[in-house]
């Protein structure tokens, strides 16, 4: 196509007569009656001309050694000197040129989530929390999140979504700010960032795969091999205390924040026995009763999870720091657990097991 | 008046300013007399530190954040890598045929490693993100990657094996090695006239068929260097085929080790590869390996 519109724009003369390195080197197998005919053709034609011409061109093919499969002479290829250059030449001309601002950077709802304070309807509605799923799809326990129909989806009220963004928030905080461990949870592709994220801003746990069946209710069996550690209220570990960790029971999540209940009804209904709350983003189509605190938003829009996740996120951060100011009153904001073989600090320091810290009585 | 100040006053002990005529103070100088009191400020105030650590305050947490996954040391693996590959995916790379060629460990291998049920699937994953990584340009390589990389390389390289080449003694004599059957043959090669001796004996009166002393020469007779070389072979177990195959295929050997370029011409010839059959058992139901006793009806 391309070379067909440079042909007209140039005129008749060009189409009759053609360059004459281009004939020469096409001479031995494409006469130029057929060039033009098949240019008047399909793009299929005009790419196997593109291959032909390939065909001519002598490619060179560096010699690879066999044993380790690297070129010869690839540390003395100046790659490293090129990609200097190309460093400073982008610190040089980085700062030239007109800015665009402000613009949306998909990567700073990850690294740097907003805070609850900054949850707006604008953010929402850019994130494309308010749409639902088509209203044959619908759960009509949903019907006070949904603010009305249209093009045949529903449109959740994102002043309601707000407000339960705001309430999961403070929930997050609050049982951070008194000790507790939040799971946060996102299996589908994509997720597995925002929440990894979100678990590191609250010193929380993540799960982005597949939730094994029975890691609550069976948990011994599961999670059993799973380390445990003791830490005093500044978060510092307290070590030596291995053998009475083995003997205690498995932990268990205070909190759990899912960003696609539907996937994780199981998760869900094993926190319910066990009286865990949870969190979840409940779409039009997902039932609302799975979940203690819905936050209802579009649980298939990435931007959204991200976002709704990152605030959250930020909300366990600031309950980490009110429970560490607290902490450093005097305020120990949870109930600390009763160790029952009392080892000095110092000797733990070996790391092993109390009886020998304290060595023979 | 003497200067009650520690340090020498080189100049006037003010100055005067040139635009508003005022008095400044002395500047101090450059060089100093050391002080005669001889003292370090207090260190500066700590405001964050923590009171001492207190048994009576502790809480259990899970040592990792990977805890509900079941498998915490390879998530926060996977994720580590994860982390990497993004700080370190603007770095020029290779094609994967120019890159080094490095043997990862196995599923199994990875499995005792951590010690968790690694899903294959998933160790697949983290084999790709480190030949993704494994793909930056040597030059530029960072050197805390290839530390990190360190950790998933096999204990031995079996590429880093490097067969020992094959040369011809002191003594001009070159060595191969054959097998056939269940015989075993140590063929050495020397110049000579065409002399040929098989445990110690002519070749006519070890093997008796004409075909067996044919084979067991068959690399000289193709390469037509039958009266260039002399053969002393050391052959034991099987019966007299086996033993002169095993003869023909280190007969060749020995002769790549002299005339290495005759290797497609001894592979035409059929010496160079060992022949893998071996006598097949006899199975329960069967008379022999393969035969079965006649079919009855009733």
């Amino acid at each position: 196509m391309i070379i067909r519109k440079a042909v007209i724009r140039q005129g008749c003369h060009t189409r009759t007569a053609p360059t004459r390195p281009w004939i020469r080197s096409l001479a031995t197998e494409v006469d130029v009656q057929s060039i033009e005919s098949s240019l008047d053709n399909s793009l299929k034609q005009t790419k196997s001309i593109e291959s032909q011409v390939q065909n001519e061109t002598t490619k060179l093919v560096p010699i690879i050694d066999s044993r380790t499969h690297s070129t010869l002479k690839l540390l003395e290829d100046k790659t490293a000197e090129k990609y200097k250059q190309l460093q400073r030449h982008k610190k040089l001309t980085n700062p030239l040129g007109s800015s665009i601002a402000p613009h949306y950077k998909p990567h700073l709802l990850v690294n740097h989530p907003p805070q609850p304070s900054e949850i707006t309807l604008e953010l929402l509605l850019a994130s494309q929390a308010h749409l639902g799923h088509r209203t044959s799809h619908w759960n009509p326990l949903n019907s006070r999140y949904i603010f009305g129909i249209r093009q045949g989806i529903h449109i959740i009220s994102l002043d309601v979504t707000a407000a339960h963004l705001r309430r999961a928030c403070r929930v997050v905080s609050g049982v951070i700010e008194r000790g507790g461990l939040v799971l946060f949870v996102g299996t589908r592709p994509g997720q597995d960032r925002c929440v990894v994220k979100a678990a590191q801003l609250a010193g929380g746990c993540h799960l982005f795969e597949r939730w094994t069946p029975g890691s609550i209710t069976n948990g011994h069996q599961i999670l059993g091999n799973c380390k445990t550690k003791i830490v005093d209220e500044f978060d510092r570990d307290i070590p030596g205390y291995d053998e009475e960790l083995r003997d205690r029971p498995v932990l268990k999540p205070d909190l759990v924040v899912c960003m696609n209940p539907l996937e994780n009804w199981v998760l869900l209904h094993e926190c319910s026995l066990n009286a865990i709350p949870t969190i979840g983003i409940i779409d039009t189509d997902v039932d609302p009763t799975l979940v203690t605190y819905p936050i209802p938003a579009n649980d298939d829009s990435l931007r959204c999870v991200q976002v709704i996740a990152g605030v959250l996120g930020r909300a366990g951060e600031e309950g980490q720091k009110s429970r560490r100011e607290k902490a450093m009153q005097g305020n120990v904001t949870y109930t600390p657990i009763v160790l029952s073989e009392r080892v000095s600090t110092k000797g733990a320091q070996t790391g092993g097991s109390a009886k020998d810290i304290r060595g023979p009585q | 008046m003497t200067s009650k100040l520690p340090w020498r006053v080189t100049y006037r002990l003010s100055t005067q300013c040139p635009r508003c005529l005022s008095r400044l103070p002395p500047r101090r100088t450059l060089q100093t007399t050391t002080p005669k009191l001889a003292f370090t400020a207090a260190p500066p105030v700590d405001l964050e530190s923590l009171p001492p650590q207190n048994a009576s305050n502790a809480r259990i947490v899970p040592a990792s954040p990977s805890y509900f996954t079941g498998r915490p040391d390879s998530t926060d693996n996977y994720l580590s890598l994860l982390a990497l590959l993004r700080r370190y995916q603007t770095l020029p790379t290779v094609p994967p045929a120019q890159a080094p060629r490095i043997a990862w460990r196995t599923v199994t291998q990875y499995r005792l490693l951590v010690g968790e049920p690694v899903r294959a699937s998933k160790y697949h994953k983290i084999i790709e993100v480190l030949q993704r990584l494994n793909r930056i340009h040597p030059s530029v390589m960072p050197p805390e990657l290839s530390g990190a990389m360190q950790i998933y390389k096999r204990d031995v390289d079996p590429h880093a094996t490097v067969r020992k080449p094959l040369v011809v003694d002191e003594d001009g004599r070159a060595f191969g090695v054959g097998r056939r059957k269940s015989s075993s043959a140590k063929v050495y090669l020397v110049q000579g006239e065409g002399e040929v001796l098989v445990n110690g004996k002519s070749i006519n009166n070890v093997f008796g068929r004409i075909h067996d002393r044919e084979s067991a020469l068959w690399a000289l007779k193709a390469t037509n260097r039958m009266d260039k070389y002399n053969v002393w072979a050391l052959v034991t177990g099987g019966g007299s085929t086996g033993q002169a195959e095993a003869i023909t295929l280190g007969t060749a050997k020995a002769l790549m080790v002299f005339e290495p370029a005759l290797k497609p011409a001894l592979r035409r010839a059929g010496c160079v590869t060992r022949d893998p059959r071996r006598v097949e058992r006899k199975k329960p139901g069967h008379v022999k390996a393969r035969k079965m006793p006649a079919w009855v009806k009733r």
